[in-house]
């Protein structure tokens, strides 16, 4: 179209006037508009060279003959026109009310309807066709009448409209305003359709009809700021897609999944929802989506359409609304992903082909459906239907679709794996997105970084930190098999692990664990949370695994070999199966550490009076198929050990420990009553005999001791500690109902205080012993009955209350062992500290009276291995030194080396 | 796996090859100087010997210590205590450390600087001496000066002629390096 009129020679012209009455200096300069001012606006098209005067004149030269005659003709046939043509100045207050009618109404109050009397019928008939040059006379009518539009608009709409946009907030604005300007441009042009252009010659028909809507155009965009509209366009597309795209109702099935039920029901055959989606056939699949959709899916696409329509039609289309209906539709894409697939994790996935259905079937019929309404003016001679959409647009969606569901999928990724293994399908729907390496170093990234936030921190155990990494490793294996994705992910989190003091602990403490015996509990015990019960079925499980394949990097027939993933870091190592024990044990430089920490654990469990330690046996032999025998051979002896000592059970049941091959333990001496010496020694004494090399260390602290109490009214029966046994036997060989008091048995047994009281408690929580006051016991041969607790009142206060006081006691007595536990603890970590006073007494031998800061930081720097103590150990040990005369503090809190 | 090695293998490669050529084989040495020195300290720690005491200085490299020699009894250095530094080469313990009295002795093989003439320190030095022996062989050089190369001659003299003398002398120079 725009070549066509190019060809028009007033067409520059026509612009330019165009210009200078929108030039914005003098649009401001004639804001009042009114009637009288018309000349004014004549005037200053004079100036322009191209108005209506000029136009006498120029008829005036075309015409030299009969000048005054066709002269006073054409005034007058003029006047007639443009007073029939001109539209009133009824202000907006018609148009905006009339804008929910047909119009009609609001038409004929313009007056736009009233047929022309005969003699402007003749007067119209005469200006646009009478002339010679009928192009030219017409077109300045026309160009008049186009002038009359915009000053009426900018007269009587402009402020209206305005002041609608004041109110962005009201609802339906834009449509509302669309409505008028449609309703405007009915009022400006009905008068041109049913009187002017039958007037015209059919070739010229479409171009004034064309150029006097571009007026109304160019006005319109002129008068409404885009910004303002844009903004309200993208809400009103935004309302509508909602709904045209289904997404509105997946957000109502998220949320009220129970009580909209029956609405569902009522909507079912019409369903973007996922879950629908996945419970169909595949041909029916295919077809969800398509077939008939929901009656108010059809209600608001019409609506849309027609809205869209009518905003092209005002002029308010074209490519800024394109640009405004992309940004929409992007947000939709987004909005949908979210709304369709968050938190559904099932596994076999879907999710990708239904997003695929969704963006060929729904998202794609709604673009084009659109895009053909508000298509550009440049497109209007080709084809609107398919040449908008090309093929190649519907692939780049998809592509586009499948990233959201990615990104979607990596933001929930730490749940998803919190989730695992319900959550496979997530897994799955990521695995297709992360094909080239900038979506799997966006992975990683995330997922790095939501570790950090949500994982690793002080506030989650190890046990969960360990839980989740072996669901990671799970899970990860699955989503990338080549292991370059958990190499990446697994870095943060080993090395947080590794700084961890207990991670050891846990992990071997996990794989001692008894497995659970049938499913039935495991499924009711997922899992324990402390323990990671997990790890010792993976550690069978694992084992099976491992002797289905036997797969080594050096297999040189591996037909299948590929090489590592370009993306792999250089330390690299492919681990061919989801090895989590593997995994977990490599967390530690040497095997020594768990090793270690394994005999410590082992060492415990098998000083437990037991029955057999099957357990103990099969974890110890598939950890041998790991780490190799030589490696556990100490906790195979400490086995050894315990099988052995079996053979020579007794009177008494000692277990032979080999010092050397089980860890450290702590002991509490103590004098044991003299039958059981005698029957140690003659143990000792055969042992001996028949191991010559070989010499038997009593360790009295550990070990059971069935006791048999016969008091005068009870019998007691019960499997007890050998230093409470011991406590008990002390009262035993003493006369009936003397007391004891702690001192006393503390000197008696040579067993430490803390112990002793410990012991005391124990027994009297058991209602053995009596604490008639503090740190001075009894036995109770006799339970005090009912009424005599009455009546000793509150003076004998652990009669008071039987239940109450037991219980008290039995609290009192562990707390008492935890201390003595934790006393010993002390003193082996100051056995540790002498070899540390070694090391302070070169230090300040040699370098003078030093700082404790100074004493640390030396320490930490020469210790083979640091200095595992805190500066306040460190002082309180060194205040010791002080007041045993080892060490003085001089002048600026120096330690100093007494000589 | 060792993960901690992990940044100097993501290091550009440039920059590992050249640290590779130029330093890593001192640097390596140092290492080596350092765990031998560590080895020595706890050896002492662990089993100390009357009258010697050593220990790094506080710069944190350990590659000097100060080391303490009590003065051995019937001698004339009885009841004193003699500091003395020692300093380690980079490429310990094929060379000797550098040993100097920090406390003004009195002493035929010890100069006015607290240099020391003592053959295993110099030509003799071999890799299986360490700081405890070098320390001892000190020890006993306090009773048993070597008179023959005498770096103090007159301390020489006065050890043959005049032992009473010779005692006057050392109390005289000695003086307690107190600490600091």
């Amino acid at each position: 179209m725009s070549t066509s009129l190019a060809n028009v020679p007033l067409n520059a012209g026509r612009r330019r006037v165009f210009n200078s009455v929108f030039s914005p200096a003098s649009l401001q300069a004639r804001s009042p508009f009114s009637p009288s001012e018309n000349e004014n606006l004549n005037a200053s098209f004079q100036s322009t060279g191209s108005s209506s005067t000029v136009r006498n004149d120029s008829f005036a030269v075309i015409h030299p003959d009969g000048v005054a005659d066709s002269d006073r003709d054409w005034d007058r046939a003029w006047t007639a026109a443009t007073a029939f043509l001109a539209v009133p100045d009824l202000g907006f207050a018609p148009v905006y009310e009339g804008k929910d009618t047909d119009g009609s109404d609001a038409i004929q109050a313009f007056g736009r309807l009233s047929p022309p009397s005969r003699e402007t019928a003749d007067a119209l008939t005469y200006l646009v066709s009478a002339a010679p040059q009928a192009a030219d006379e017409s077109k300045n009518l026309i160009s008049w009448y186009g002038d009359e539009i915009r000053r009426h608009f900018l007269l009587n709409l402009r402020g209206g409209l305005h002041q609608l946009l004041k109110h962005p907030e009201q609802a339906g604005l834009l449509r509302d305003m669309v409505k008028c300007l449609q309703l405007a441009r009915r009022i400006y042009l009905t008068p041109v359709i049913h009187e002017l252009m039958p007037r015209l010659r059919a070739s010229t028909q479409g171009v004034v009809l064309t150029q006097l809507q571009r007026t109304f155009h160019a006005v319109v965009s002129y008068s409404l700021p885009w910004s303002q509209i844009s903004t309200l366009l993208a809400g009103e597309l935004a309302q509508s897609a909602i709904v045209i795209l289904g997404i509105d109702t997946l957000l109502e099935d998220s949320s009220s999944d129970e009580d909209s039920e029956n609405d569902m029901q009522i909507d079912r055959h019409y369903s973007v929802s996922y879950d629908d989606w996945r419970q169909q056939s595949p041909e029916d699949q295919a077809h969800m989506m398509l077939d008939s959709e929901g009656s108010h899916v059809t209600i608001a696409r019409d609506q849309l359409l027609a809205f869209m329509n009518g905003l092209e039609v005002v002029g308010l289309g074209g490519d800024k609304a394109q640009k405004v209906f992309a940004s929409v539709m992007n947000i939709m894409m987004t909005e949908f992903v979210r709304a369709a697939y968050t938190d559904r994790w099932e596994a076999p996935t879907s999710a990708l082909a239904h997003l695929r259905h969704w963006v060929d079937n729904v998202f794609c019929r709604l673009v084009v459906q659109v895009l053909a309404t508000i298509h550009t003016p440049t497109t209007d001679n080709r084809v609107p239907s398919t040449a908008d959409v090309s093929s190649g647009d519907i692939e780049k969606w998809q592509e586009i679709s499948v990233a959201r569901l990615g990104a979607l999928r990596t933001s929930e990724l730490f749940d998803v794996i919190v989730e695992w293994p319900a959550s496979a399908g997530a897994i799955e729907d990521l695995r297709q997105f992360i094909t080239h390496p900038a979506a799997r170093a966006y992975v990683t990234q995330s997922f790095i970084a939501s570790l950090n936030q949500r994982l690793l921190h002080p506030g989650a155990s190890t046990v969960e930190i360990l839980q989740l990494y072996i669901s990671i490793i799970r899970g990860f294996h699955i989503l990338d098999p080549k292991g370059v994705l958990l190499d990446r992910i697994a870095r943060p989190i080993r090395r947080y692990l590794r700084e961890r003091d207990d991670t050891v602990k846990v992990i071997v403490s996990g794989l001692l664990a008894e497995a659970p015996v049938t499913a039935a509990t495991e499924a009711t015990l997922p899992s324990s949370t402390d323990t990671l019960i997990e790890l010792s079925t993976e550690l069978a499980r694992a084992h099976k695994l491992s002797l289905e394949h036997k797969d080594s990097e050096l297999d040189w027939d591996d037909a299948n070999w590929m090489p590592d993933p370009v993306d792999a870091a250089p330390d690299y190592r492919k681990s061919k199966s989801a090895d989590v024990i593997d995994s977990l044990v490599s967390l530690f430089d040497s095997k020594e550490t768990f090793v270690k920490e394994l005999q410590t654990l082992l060492a415990d469990r098998l000083l437990q009076k037991r029955e057999h330690y099957d357990q103990e046996v099969s974890v110890l032999e598939l950890l041998k198929v790991r780490f190799g025998d030589s490696a556990l051979q100490a906790c195979e002896v400490m086995l050894r050990d315990i099988y052995d000592s079996r053979r020579v059970d007794g009177v008494l049941h000692a277990k032979i420990l080999s010092r050397f091959f089980w860890p450290e333990i702590q002991d509490q001496e103590f004098k044991i009553p003299d039958e059981i010496q005698s029957i140690q020694d003659r143990y000792s004494a055969g042992f001996e005999a028949i191991k010559q090399s070989r010499k038997l260390t009593w360790r009295n602290g550990l070990g059971q001791v069935t006791v048999e109490l016969e008091l005068e009214d009870r019998s007691f029966l019960e499997e007890v500690t050998t230093w409470q046994a011991t406590v008990i036997h002390a009262f035993q060989s003493s006369d009936e109902s003397t007391t004891k008091t702690v001192e006393d048995l503390t000197e008696e047994l040579e067993m430490a205080a803390p112990l002793v009281r410990s012991a005391c408690l124990f027994w009297v929580s058991k209602r053995i012993l009596a604490e008639i006051k503090r740190d001075c016991f009894r036995v109770l041969e006799t339970l005090p009955s009912e009424d005599e607790q009455h009546v000793a009142g509150p003076g004998s206060a652990e009669d008071e209350n039987s239940v109450d006081d037991a219980a008290n006691a039995a609290a009192a007595a562990e707390a008492a062992a935890a201390a003595a536990a934790k006393e010993t603890a002390e003193a082996a970590a100051m056995e540790k500290m002498n070899l540390y006073w070694q090391f302070i007494v070169g230090m300040l031998t040699n370098q003078g009276a030093m700082p404790l800061q100074r004493i640390v930081m030396m320490l930490k720097i020469v210790v083979p291995g640091g200095f595992p103590f805190s500066n306040e150990e460190l002082r309180e040990f060194l205040a010791g030194m002080v007041t045993r005369g080892k060490l003085e503090i001089v002048s600026g809190g120096s330690y100093k080396l007494v000589h | 796996m060792d993960y901690t090695m992990e940044d100097t293998q993501n290091s550009a490669p440039d920059a590992v090859g050249e640290s590779k050529l130029n330093s890593s084989a001192p640097r390596n040495d140092t290492q080596s100087v350092t765990k031998r020195l560590q080895a020595e300290l706890m050896q002492l720690m662990l089993s100390p010997s009357p009258g010697i005491s050593a220990f790094p200085d506080a710069d944190g490299n350990l590659l000097s210590w100060t080391a303490t020699i009590t003065g051995p009894t019937e001698t004339p250095y009885e009841g004193l205590t003699m500091k003395l530094s020692f300093a380690f080469p980079n490429n310990y313990p094929y060379s000797p450390p550098t040993v100097l009295f920090k406390t003004p002795i009195y002493h035929p093989n010890v100069d006015f600087s607290g240099r020391i003439c003592l053959d295993i320190l110099k030509d003799k030095w071999s890799a299986v001496y360490n700081v405890q022996s070098v320390l001892l062989s000190l020890q006993s050089l306090l009773g048993e000066p070597n008179n023959a190369s005498p770096l103090n001659a007159q301390a020489a003299e006065l050890w043959d002629s005049n032992q009473e003398e010779f005692k006057r002398h050392v109390l005289a120079r000695h003086r307690d390096l107190d600490d600091e």
